[in-house]
């Protein structure tokens, strides 16, 4: 346990010392100020558009909901590309530069490497994730007043799932390939297969992309709670399973 | 057409605050050092200034050279 918690500090140190966690909290409290803005704005510009034919473009009044709605759209794109850019280097950077053997030839265990950069880059993406919300929150309420939000734990908890998920792909390829470039194309090819699923409509239930972006109707109160759990434990199954793969593959690599 | 546009203020000033934050943080660190990990000084100033939000991301993330050899 004492092992765990100094390389845990090791890992915090490191996040702060590369500016990764700086950038993350930097760009997420971005997102979570530019979720209203977008929704507030997209009415004042589209409003009076001549459409031709004489035919005037009116889009009604941006609602709270439309502010929720671009906060799920942006961290679900914007943000989810920001984690994997800042998390891509997790585990390939030290492998390819070999600067874990000291820590492994000192008696560290791997599974202890693996679990503290796993629980290190969730407590990043965990803060980023919750500022964004609260700051999108503030200003939704500034603008537009909170009305009632179903499920919104539900509905917020997925997506942060989702970007669990897409930790523990980057720390998977990163060990596979021992570069950056392996948890790269872990995360983007289980990204694109995600989409390609997608497309059979019977799937989207069970897939965890949905996890990822489409809980909005959830706050209108448009889909229940049923319609994403399914794709919710399968999410979190696949965690354990990528991580299980993560230990394994681990443990068998020649450093 | 005023009112509308102070009505944008509260939320457009906090943004502005971060986004030429993170460019000024990112040229700093880019004319302080001489190595990246790609490309070249000048590449890394168009990116962090012309692509808002994402270019100064890019450069912390992927072009800065290691810390300890250039510093």
């Amino acid at each position: 346990m004492k092992a765990f918690s100094s390389f845990l500090g090791k890992e915090f140190q490191e996040s702060l010392r590369t500016y990764r966690a700086l950038i993350m909290i930097a760009a997420f409290v971005a997102l979570g100020v530019l979720s209203p803005l977008l929704a507030k704005m997209v009415p004042d510009l589209l409003n009076g558009t001549d459409m031709g034919g004489g035919a005037i473009l009116r889009v009604p009044a941006a609602t709270a909901l439309d502010s929720w709605g671009q906060f799920f759209k942006n961290i679900s794109q914007l943000g989810v590309l920001v984690l994997v850019i800042v998390d891509c280097g997790i585990t390939g950077t030290e492998l390819a530069r070999g600067t874990l053997t000291n820590f492994l030839a000192k008696g560290l265990s791997r599974s202890t490497v693996i679990w503290a950069k796993f629980v290190a880059a969730s407590v990043v993406w965990t803060l980023c994730y919750v500022l964004a919300l609260l700051v999108t929150w503030g200003y939704t309420w500034y603008f537009w007043g909170n009305g009632p939000l179903p499920h919104a734990f539900l509905a917020f908890a997925c997506l942060w799932v989702f970007g669990e998920f897409l930790i523990a792909l980057l720390i998977l390829g990163g060990i596979i390939q021992a570069n950056i470039y392996g948890a790269l194309l872990a995360a983007a090819a289980v990204i694109i297969v995600l989409n390609l699923v997608n497309i059979a409509p019977q799937a989207a239930k069970y897939n965890p992309i949905t996890l990822a972006g489409g809980t909005v109707n959830l706050l209108s109160g448009q889909n229940s709670p049923g319609d994403y759990l399914p794709a919710l434990w399968i999410c979190l199954a696949a965690i354990v399973a990528v991580m299980a793969a993560a230990l394994a593959v681990f443990d068998r690599k020649q450093l | 057409m005023t009112d509308q546009l102070r009505s944008y203020l509260p939320i457009i000033i906090p943004l502005a605050i971060i986004e030429v934050g993170l460019m000024v943080a990112a040229l700093i660190h880019i004319f302080s050092h001489k190595k990246y990990r790609f490309g070249n000084r000048w590449v890394w100033v168009v990116i962090s200034v012309l692509f808002n939000l994402i270019g100064p991301i890019l450069y912390f993330a992927v072009g800065r050279g290691e810390t300890q050899d250039d510093e």
